[in-house]
């Protein structure tokens, strides 16, 4: 498995899922900021703000641009993912396992100081997991309902006429709370991981290299690293 | 000969001129000598008044016939017509039915179009204090602005509350039939918050209800009445069909819409809770360990 050297860094993000990432963190910001203007239409703020946005019809026209783009960005996400798998050498690391079970306990342990060490992290662990599969979440409720709620007259043949009475409101429904659960997890827990964690502040840089040094897959990663460098210990 | 024709030329033109200032009757600004400085409701505010899209006319334009000794010589005589359907609205117009029935003579068709209207109806024919008269939806008759005009009470953007005055209101819900929440459940749909947002195209209760003429969503002829609704839809909404049209109808929120939304809610509550608990447990090990695990397993 391993050669005799260890480099300094590793490539853990290759150039096309940096820029699938640019597309999607883009494309985020702008729908949150034009969405929100109608989410919290009667609040004060949101008629100025939505007027900031060009008026309520071009924050409309950005809203959807954006959310397509969006959109085909995962999809493209999942050719490129095929596409991995293909090449062969794809491995199952950000699937979720009952490890990250484990590692979430053990890290709760950790943060209460009954456990003097960091649970022993594979190449994602498990918020980072829970980062990734929180887009799939986002894309098929939030998504879909936003294509639904784009399409309207061509989506309401597709459901049956019983459900036209309430149908219509979940669709808003999971539309406009999801995106506000996407917006609030993004601000609290992929910022704090990623920007205002004291060892990444201002940001962590490998949105940008796609790279991370070998003590800090060392030290954050270790199971990782010994999968990749550490035959000789064979834990 | 020519002296004679200038003589009787200046001899009429003086008449024409004299004649309705002797008679000065009640030009604007002699009632306004009065009642631009009296206070209460018998108050008009002269700059507020010559800026309205009547300023221009006569106090007795609409104030056809006034009371009291303190008008005497000032006062017109109102036609029957007038005079018939101010008694009609009497109810619905303490101060002056005279007046309130006045806009009739300017706008017949108008007129015309709300008396077959179920407002017109419930107010002329029914005699209820319900019904809204021109002045309850356009707002105090001296003080009109265009439909153009953000001040107006029947502009795009503020007719929705001038509907909501009454249509807000519980017991004129039970007494109507008409849905109790039809206010909040259209200011929250999509249509109540783009207009809100300022999008031009976004519709209000006339939009799709009408103005002048509207009829309850009972009768055939509403626009929002069975096949009427597919093409008033279909205004904006090319294409639309009978299950597209059903799907808004201001009735309260559906259960399973409702308990939907709720679940939603409680999901993204419990996710909220969870992160901040880690993001704040992770600070404070953080912390912990920078002060007192120096050389520790962290660097």
């Amino acid at each position: 498995m391993s050669n005799n050297t260890i480099p300094n860094e590793i490539e853990r993000f290759d150039l096309s899922a940096r820029i699938q990432h640019v597309i999607m963190f883009t494309t985020f910001l702008l729908l949150s900021f034009t969405g929100w203007g109608l989410k919290y239409a009667y609040q004060d703020p949101a008629s100025a703000w939505i007027s900031f946005w060009g008026g309520a019809k071009i924050a409309g026209i950005i809203h959807r641009v954006a959310g397509i783009t969006m959109l085909l960005d995962f999809i493209y996400h999942q050719f490129y993912l095929i596409n991995q798998a293909r090449k062969g050498g794809m491995r199952l690391t950000l699937v979720p396992m009952p490890k990250d079970v484990i590692d979430a306990f053990h890290n709760f342990m950790y943060f209460f100081g009954l456990r003097k060490e960091k649970p022993y992290f594979g190449k994602f662990n498990y918020m980072q997991k829970f980062d990734y599969w929180a887009v799939y979440w986002g894309m098929f409720i939030i998504g879909a309902s936003g294509f639904f709620l784009a399409f309207p007259v061509t989506v309401s043949s597709l459901f049956p006429l019983w459900s036209i009475q309430w149908i219509w409101d979940v669709i808003f429904a999971m539309h406009s709370d999801e995106a506000l659960l996407a917006i609030v997890f993004i601000l609290i827990f992929h910022f704090y991981n990623e920007h205002l964690r004291s060892e990444v502040f201002p940001m962590n840089w490998m949105w940008l290299t796609g790279k991370m040094s070998i003590e800090q897959l060392k030290h954050h990663h270790p199971a990782e690293y010994d999968y990749l460098y550490g035959d000789k210990k064979k834990k | 000969m020519r002296n004679w024709l200038i003589a009787v030329l200046l001899l009429s033109f003086s008449l024409l001129v004299l004649i309705p200032a002797a008679d000065a009757a009640a030009d604007a600004a002699t009632c306004l000598g009065c009642h631009g400085s009296m206070e209460g409701a018998v108050n008009v505010n002269q700059d507020k008044y010559s800026k309205s899209v009547h300023g221009s006319f006569d106090c007795v334009t609409c104030h056809m016939a006034l009371k009291g000794a303190q008008h005497q010589g000032l006062s017109g005589k109102a036609d029957k017509a007038t005079l018939a359907l101010a008694s009609e609205i009497s109810p619905k117009s303490k101060i002056d039915p005279i007046a309130q029935a006045a806009c009739a003579q300017c706008h017949p068709e108008i007129y015309q179009s709300y008396k077959t209207s179920i407002h017109g109806q419930n107010v002329i024919v029914k005699k209820s204090s319900d019904g809204p008269v021109c002045t309850s939806c356009h707002g105090t008759p001296h003080y009109i602005q265009p439909k153009s005009s953000k001040e107006s009470m029947v502009n795009h953007f503020n007719v929705v509350k001038t509907c909501g005055t009454c249509h807000e209101e519980k017991h004129r819900a039970e007494k109507y039939g008409f849905s109790p929440l039809v206010m909040e459940r259209y200011l929250e749909s999509f249509h109540g918050r783009k207009l809100k947002v300022g999008h031009t195209n976004a519709p209000s209760c006339v939009n799709c209800h009408g103005s002048h003429d509207i009829k309850s969503d009972k009768d055939p002829a509403s626009p929002v009445n069975g096949a009427n609704k597919i093409k008033t839809c279909g205004k904006c909404h090319s294409g639309a069909t009978e299950k597209f049209v059903a799907a808004i109808t201001h009735k309260p929120l559906h259960p399973i819409a409702h308990f939907t939304e709720l679940a939603l809610i409680v999901l993204t509550m419990s996710v909220f809770a969870f992160i901040c608990i880690h993001v704040l447990l992770d600070i404070i090990a953080d912390i912990r360990d920078r002060l007192f695990r120096k050389g520790g397993p962290h660097e």
